[in-house]
């Protein structure tokens, strides 16, 4: 048991370091900060909402640092699209936000923030859901041709329109191997960020499929280079959190221990994968957090009297955490046998690769 | 590539160690607490309302007037507007309420509480229309500190894996994108 003075609260300090580990190979692996799941996690073990958002902003920016790292080492950083989106998201963030105070001075708030990241977050599960099973179909239909598989399959035609916008300056991303108008990733950042701004999350969920179908970066590339842009969204989020005193130091430092062996853990696995099984797990993520939102929004719709749709949100997020974690190790696990010539699933090979 | 692996690892151990023992000392010394405080936004005497959350005109809870760090038991402890409320207070008897008498009063070196203050939860503290207070105030650095911290302590994990992977001998290549 650990004191946190700050957070006025005694939490086991296993409980900070096993959601620093568990939020480490989720966002190692697709690229997010997780906001969405360890503040509800920290506010279930205790600590007030507002250090619970505080708090989990600053982890973010450590936990991504460690990620960026080994993603660096593993080439999944383009680094003038980071840069680029960089600008875009933090300018994005402050509109975001002023559009949600100005939602509050109406009082529209609660329900208007909850409805909207419900419909963002079901159209992006269904776009990358429909996207990848196509993309899936298509890798084994290769495979059984006896082609050679490639890192990435990505069926959408959408990264081909924006990269013919001829808006100066066009820039060439050498890592990403594409050349396009830096407004379109400025943009991209801006939109993104004003989404993150507006429904109060880091905004990994979002910029990771802009990356793969607005820009055109590999899911790796977008993995990577997404955490590069916490690092500095983040900082900022922690810094603006810290100064309103909202950040227990303490809490951070326990969970960036557990992100650390995670986020080891999340990024090696995405060199065992070709970009479609990122995308799945991305997907998944997606359709559990709306769940969450969804029975959050239920809850506030009935007037906040159902308490058990309050408790049950709370405990679906908590659960979609330990499940993609476990989705994750299996993927990883069934690569193994798969590059070992042992048996796996009829859908495994497809996905993974089969030397790293 | 081990040599330099494990070289790696070790001079980032180092940095990670150093760094982790810091941030504990820092618990442990308080230097961290320190950064946080509330701040008064009237004048009166500050209090710790658990400690008196059973009285009544007939028993009267009386509390020791005195500056203090810290309360400890039955304390009041006067303060400005503006003023850092010592540790472990959680409001703030407004003067105008003790000068009126009737839920508290001084008497000598002593505030006279009267009646059990009914208490309301928010944002971490407690008050209902006497315990006003401006809210949780930081010391302007320690946001700069805690993301300092957050930044050095990601840097120096991240780099003594990396190091740890190099020395074990992994080869970890870059991935390629566009490969088969």
């Amino acid at each position: 048991m650990f004191d946190f003075t700050v957070a006025g609260h005694v939490v086991p300090v296993f409980l900070l370091v096993l959601t620093g580990f568990t939020v480490g190979v989720v966002g190692g692996f697709i690229g997010v900060g997780g906001g969405y799941m360890v503040t509800p996690a920290l506010i279930v073990f205790g600590f007030p909402g507002y250090i619970a958002s505080g708090t989990d902003a600053c982890h973010i920016a450590g936990k991504a640092v460690i990620s960026s790292i080994r993603h660096r080492q593993l080439g999944n950083i383009d680094w003038t699209i980071a840069l680029g989106m960089v600008g875009g998201t933090m300018l994005g963030v402050e509109l975001g936000v002023r559009l949600l105070n100005y939602t509050k001075a109406i009082g529209l708030s609660g329900v208007t923030l909850l409805a909207a990241s419900v419909i963002v977050m079901i159209g992006l599960f269904v776009y990358t859901q429909l996207e990848t099973q196509k993309s899936h179909k298509k890798l084994e239909a290769d495979q059984k041709a006896g082609k050679e598989l490639g890192r990435e399959m990505k069926v959408s035609k959408m990264p081909l329109f924006f990269q013919r916008i001829p808006i100066m300056p066009i820039i060439k991303a050498k890592r990403a191997r594409l050349v396009i108008s830096m407004w379109v990733i400025v943009i991209v950042g801006m939109f993104t960020g004003v989404l993150a701004g507006f429904l109060g999350v880091g905004g990994g969920f979002i910029r990771v499929p802009s990356m793969i179908y607005v820009i055109g970066t590999t899911s790796h590339l977008a993995v990577g280079t997404d955490l590069v842009e916490i690092v500095v969204s983040g900082g900022y989020g922690a810094l603006r959190q810290s100064m309103s005193g909202n950040v227990d130091f303490m809490a951070v430092f326990f969970m960036i221990i557990g992100a650390m062996l995670g986020a080891q853990f999340g990024s090696l696995a995405t060199s065992f994968v070709r970009g479609p099984a990122i995308r799945y797990i991305l997907s998944y993520s997606l359709i559990l957090a709306t769940t969450g939102a969804f029975l959050r929004l239920i809850y506030v719709l009935t007037g906040a009297k159902i308490e058990w749709l309050s408790f049950i949100a709370v405990v679906f997020t908590l659960g979609e955490m330990v499940f993609l974690c476990l989705f994750i190790c299996t993927l990883v696990y069934f690569a193994v046998r798969y590059q070992h010539g042992k048996s796996c699933p009829a859908w495994v090979p497809p996905l993974v690769v089969q030397a790293s | 590539m081990r040599t330099r692996g494990a070289v790696k690892f070790i001079v980032w151990t180092a940095v990670a160690i150093a760094l982790c023992v810091y941030a504990l000392y820092a618990h442990e010394t308080g230097k961290i607490d320190q950064m946080y405080y509330y701040a008064t936004n009237l004048d009166g005497y500050a209090v710790n309302t658990n400690e008196f959350f059973n009285a009544t005109k007939e028993k009267p809870a009386l509390l020791q007037i005195g500056k203090a760090d810290e309360i400890k038991g039955l304390m009041a402890v006067p303060v400005k507007k503006g003023d850092r409320l010592p540790k472990g207070a959680n409001g703030v008897i407004e003067k105008k309420v003790a000068e009126e008498g009737k839920r508290a009063k001084v008497e000598g070196d002593k505030l006279v509480v009267t009646v059990p203050w009914q208490i309301k939860e928010t944002k971490g503290f407690k008050y209902k229309d006497t315990f006003i207070h401006k809210g949780v105030q930081t010391d302007p650095w320690s946001g700069a500190w805690n993301v300092a911290m957050t930044i050095a302590i990601g840097l120096a994990l991240g780099f003594m894996a990396e190091g740890f992977t190099d020395l074990l001998g992994w080869k970890i290549k870059k991935i390629e994108q566009f490969g088969h």
